[in-house]
Formats: structure tokens, C-alpha cells, sequence
């Protein structure tokens, strides 16, 4: 005897709810969201503890930055770098962020989970946009840890408090929204490496450091045509944003979302997953 | 309408053609024994059925259906080499991530009834790290179990268990069957497929050599007479004098396959001075069969 056949699907909505509830469940129980978090708290702390000592000699150095907020954002939005004032800023969370990124997801693989996953109903549409959004959540904390860590070690360091409070409410209002991007981005290149567990650590890395964009702002200067990539945004919202800064992060930030999960999806589509 | 319908089915790994032209049908409710030597393109075959790997040329249909289908994808369960679970969660939380991704309704209970058909009740709290091989293929299968699926397609889940652990699993198995499902089950261990499946898959090379149900099988398997003797050397070469394909088992049964009754056997022996101890009639089993198979097409 047989029974009935049915053959319904959960629709998109039930669908995704299911996969964020698994993924969000997995980052809330992991040590590994936690020491993520303590790291992008801990590292500005140090940066603008270490600037304030003294040197071998014992005479005091020039302190990194003039102003606590310059551990948050840059002054002014410059893609060449002159001096590590100027790249030790809130962007480094997106660094942080795509090892992060790359264990999740490489842990996805490690222990058959993807295989679990793919063999049901889940399409790889809804895999990308998954992870994207729970890893960028990731890194929106980061942002946050990042702010508490980086305010109370440059007030403990004596820096310079003075700031426009909009424009740095802005700024960390933009690198948060450029997360999204920036998740997408990880997730894209953990599909794309995802047999190759250190390759993917290493792109990650990679593309994190800005280093591409950095290159070409060497060649092209300080363009804002350097804007409609995601460091380029990243650098644009700095402490002198406005609201046009946000509406920048957002268009950039969505666009290369979805361009990202398009293209992750079609890949998976046509590539053996597991 | 079959449950499973492959035709022409190739895969190619780079230069490397692991299915060549493969076909098979698996009907509606059976058990399918797929068999075949490591490397014949058993797991890739399964992969492509649960969509893990695309297929290079050929159809694959579920219930008449692209195996890409997502309403079909939402009826298929699946144990493919080890269950993919979280080591530090446990066994319950393992199955509950799983019962979300599938949106199923009142995970609880369905979580319940599957732990109690898969005999894992009291281990719900385990850590799946310390659980034993036949623990995890149970939980596999658990796992494979939820949303109800029409189809199931387990790769070797009966492999490193012990006999304990293998009669359980047969039994889970059959239960599930008697439920309404499909299973695609493909093992070495052929002793135990025999014991369950209704229908057998054949690979060899890529392609599939032979395709039949049980009682096909059984009447396929050949006949033999055994018998066993206190001077085995000197039974079997007069046995070998009179018959043609003589074959002395593990058991130190002498096997006469040449068509024959016991009583002539007797009586032949009993001339010639020789005293049986025992003597029955058999037929070979899956395993026997399946070697015969291969030796026919060119193998061992």
C-alpha cells in the first residue's frame, strides 16, 4: 500500500523564516560570533592604548589619532592611504568580518549541513539571502562592539572628544548599512572557494583590506567614482557624512547584494554542491 | 509512474566518466537494493537523485517530475555517506534545526515520533559527537525521516554496524515501508540487503548491468544440492566423476549444482562407500549471485 502523494512546498516566506531561524540559532550558539564580537571591541581599544605610550626610550610618540572619533571613521573620505590613521577605522570590522564570514560558512560544508540542506526544497536563492542577512547582523554587532571598544579606549587614552554628532551618527549609520554589501560579498566568495577552506579565508582577507580599491585610488586618485564599490563606500562614510552618505551606502551596499546573491545563485545552480 | 526513472544518465568528473548511459527505474513503494562495486557510480547516482551533483547528460524523474522540482525536492529524505549534523549540538537540536529548514509543523512531536521509530528516544540529549556509528546512522536517518518524505535514498547506512545495529536498522527500515515509502537503499553488505529489499539495481562501470525484483531474483539464484560427509577428499572426486559442476563451501558443504535430487546423491555416495552426514537442497543467495554476475561480465 501507498500512500497519498502530496506535493506541496513551503512557500519563499515560510521557506526563508526557516533558514534564518536555523542560522541565527547556529550564530547565537557559537563561541565563534562571541569572539568576533570581543575582538572588534578589543582591537580599536588597543590601537589607541598602544598610540598613547611611550617609546623605547621612554620619550611619548605622536599619538595615531588627535580625536576618539577618528577610531570610528576617517575626518575626510580618502582612499589613499598616507598614513594607518587613516585605514584603522571602523573598516576594519569588515576584515574581521569575512574570517568570520568564512568559518560560519565553511562549517556549513565541514559537517554536511549544506548537504542536509540542498537535498530538501531549499533553493540556493534562499541559502545566499540567508547567510548574506545573518552574517551581516553579524557584523552590524561588529560595528557596535567596534564603537563601545574604540570610544572607551580613545576616552581612556585622552583623546579629543569634539565631534558633529550628526555626521558621526552617519558615518556609523553607513559602514552598518555597508555591511549588508560586505556579507554578500563573503557569502559570494564562500560559494565560489567553497571546497577550498583557506582559499576562501584568504580571499575573504583579500578583498576585506580594501586593498583593490586602495591600488586603484593610487592610479585614479582620490575619485568619488571609487564610491560605487563597497570599500569605497566604506571609506565615504567618514565623519564628515551627511545624509546623502547613507543614500550612497544604501543604493551601494543593496546593488552589490544583489548582484552578489544572482550570481552565487546561478553557481550553485550549475555547479555540483557537494 | 515510477517513483525514480533515469534514463541515459552520464557524469563526467573532468576525463573521468563515472556514469555511463545508466538506467533505472524504481517503483512506487519498493525497497531497491542498488548494488555494485566501489567506484560503479552507486553514490553518484544518488548524489544526482538528491540533487548534491548535476548531471552531465540524461533525465532524471521523480514521480514523473525533473528531480530539480522543488515540490518534488520537499517529499525526498536523505542519508548520503554521514548524516550532516552539528557535532556540539545535540541529537534533538540537531533534528530541530532540520525540522525548521523543512518549516514543518509542530517539530516537537514530529521529533518525537521519529526518535521512537528510529529506537533514539532516550538519546535526544546526547551530544552528537559521543554518539556511537549506529547512533549517528539512526540519527541519519531520522533526519532523512522528517517532513514525511515519499522518497527515501540512503547511501550505505548499514555499513561499520554491528549485527545489533543492523537488525534495528532492518527493522526501521521495514517500518518505514510498511508506511508507504520508497526507499533507495545501496549497501555491500548484501546478506542484509536481501533481507529487505524487493527490488534490485545492478551497477557496473557506470551502467546498469541488471535490474530485477526479488522473486525475479529468487528464481534466477541457482539450485543446488548440499551435502555433508565425513571423507570430504574422497566424496568429492566421486562426485566430480559423475557431475559437472561441483563446489565445496565455507561450511565444508559440497555443492552439486548439475540438476539432480538428494535421494541419487545418497544412493551414489552410499555405493561407493561413502556416509552422509547431512544433505538439503538450496539455492544461492544475493551475494553468490551478484559474483556470478560479475565474473559473467568480465569482473574478478
Amino acid at each position: 500500500m501507498t500512500k497519498e502523494l502530496k506535493f506541496e512546498s513551503p512557500t519563499f516566506k515560510q521557506r526563508i523564516k526557516g533558514m534564518l531561524g536555523v542560522d541565527f540559532y547556529r550564530l547565537f550558539h557559537t563561541p565563534l560570533f562571541c569572539i568576533f564580537l570581543a575582538i572588534a571591541a578589543i582591537i580599536p581599544a588597543m590601537v589607541s592604548g598602544f598610540t598613547m605610550m611611550p617609546d623605547q626610550n621612554g620619550n611619548k610618540i605622536e599619538p595615531l589619532y588627535s580625536n576618539v572619533w577618528q577610531i570610528i571613521a576617517a575626518t575626510e573620505p580618502l582612499y589613499v592611504i598616507r598614513e594607518i590613521a587613516d585605514y584603522a577605522n571602523m573598516n576594519m570590522v569588515f576584515i574581521f568580518g569575512g574570517i568570520m564570514v568564512s568559518i560560519f560558512i565553511g562549517h556549513d560544508y565541514k559537517s554536511g549541513y549544506v548537504k542536509q540542506l540542498f537535498t530538501t526544497h531549499a533553493k540556493k536563492e534562499d541559502y545566499m539571502i540567508s547567510k548574506t542577512l545573518v552574517c551581516a547582523f553579524a557584523m552590524v554587532c561588529m560595528c557596535l562592539t567596534y564603537f563601545i571598544g574604540g570610544t572607551i579606549g580613545g576616552l581612556i587614552a585622552g583623546y579629543e572628544t569634539s565631534v558633529n554628532v550628526g555626521s558621526l551618527v552617519c558615518a556609523v549609520l553607513g559602514k552598518m548599512i555597508m555591511s549588508l554589501g560586505w556579507a554578500a560579498l563573503y557569502t559570494f566568495l564562500n560559494v565560489i572557494f567553497r571546497k577550498y577552506f583557506g582559499i576562501s579565508i584568504a580571499s575573504s582577507f583579500f578583498f576585506g583590506t580594501g586593498i583593490l580599491i586602495i591600488g586603484a585610488a593610487a592610479i585614479l586618485g582620490n575619485s568619488p567614482i571609487l564610491n560605487i564599490f563597497l570599500y569605497g563606500s566604506s571609506v565615504f562614510a567618514c565623519l564628515s557624512s551627511n545624509l546623502w552618505t547613507i543614500i550612497n551606502c544604501l543604493v551601494v551596499s543593496i546593488a552589490w547584494t544583489a548582484i552578489y546573491i544572482i550570481v552565487g545563485s546561478h553557481i550553485l545552480n550549475k555547479c555540483d554542491v557537494y | 509512474m515510477n517513483a525514480i526513472e533515469i534514463r541515459n544518465l552520464t557524469k563526467n568528473f573532468g576525463t573521468k566518466q563515472a556514469l555511463q548511459g545508466l538506467n533505472m527505474t524504481v517503483p512506487i513503494g519498493s525497497i531497491y537494493g542498488f548494488i555494485g562495486e566501489n567506484g560503479s557510480g552507486k553514490s553518484t547516482t544518488e548524489k544526482i537523485i538528491c540533487g548534491l551533483i548535476r548531471q552531465s547528460g540524461g533525465s532524471v524523474k521523480l514521480y514523473g517530475k525533473d528531480y530539480t522540482d522543488i515540490d518534488i525536492r520537499a517529499k525526498v529524505g536523505v542519508l548520503i555517506e554521514s548524516p550532516g549534523c552539528f557535532p556540539n549540538m545535540t541529537v534533538w537540536n540537531n533534528l530541530k534545526l532540520q525540522a525548521d529548514n523543512l518549516s514543518i509543523e509542530n517539530p516537537d512531536d514530529e521529533i518525537r515520533k521519529i526518535l521512537k521509530l528510529v529506537r533514539m528516544e532516550g538519546s535526544a540529549g546526547n551530544k552528537y559527537k559521543n554518539c556511537s556509528l549506529g547512533m549517528k546512522q539512526r540519527i541519519g536517518i531520522a533526519m532523512a525521516l522528517l517532513g514525511n518524505p515519499s522518497l527515501l535514498v540512503l547511501d550505505e547506512p548499514i555499513n561499520g554496524l554491528d549485527a545489533d545495529g543492523m537488525r534495528i536498522m532492518r527493522e526501521v527500515l521495514v517500518d518505514i515501508a510498511k508506511k508507504g515509502a520508497t526507499i533507495v537503499i545501496s549497501s555491500h553488505i548484501l546478506g542484509e540487503l536481501e533481507k529487505i529489499a524487493t527490488h534490485y539495481g545492478i551497477v557496473r562501470g557506470g551502467k546498469m548491468i541488471a535490474e530485477m525484483t526479488a522473486q525475479e531474483l529468487d528464481e534466477s539464484c541457482r539450485r543446488f544440492v548440499a551435502v555433508k560427509v565425513t571423507k570430504t577428499d574422497m566424496a568429492k572426486s566421486l562426485l566430480m566423476r559423475k557431475y559437472l559442476r561441483i563446489e565445496e563451501d565455507e561450511n565444508q558443504y559440497l555443492r552439486v549444482y548439475d540438476e539432480t535430487t538428494p535421494e541419487k546423491i545418497v544412493c551414489y555416495l552410499y555405493e561407493n562407500g561413502v556416509l552422509i552426514n547431512e544433505i538439503k537442497t538450496d539455492k544461492i543467495g544475493l551475494e553468490e549471485y551478484y559474483i556470478d554476475l560479475m565474473k559473467d561480465k568480465g569482473g574478478r
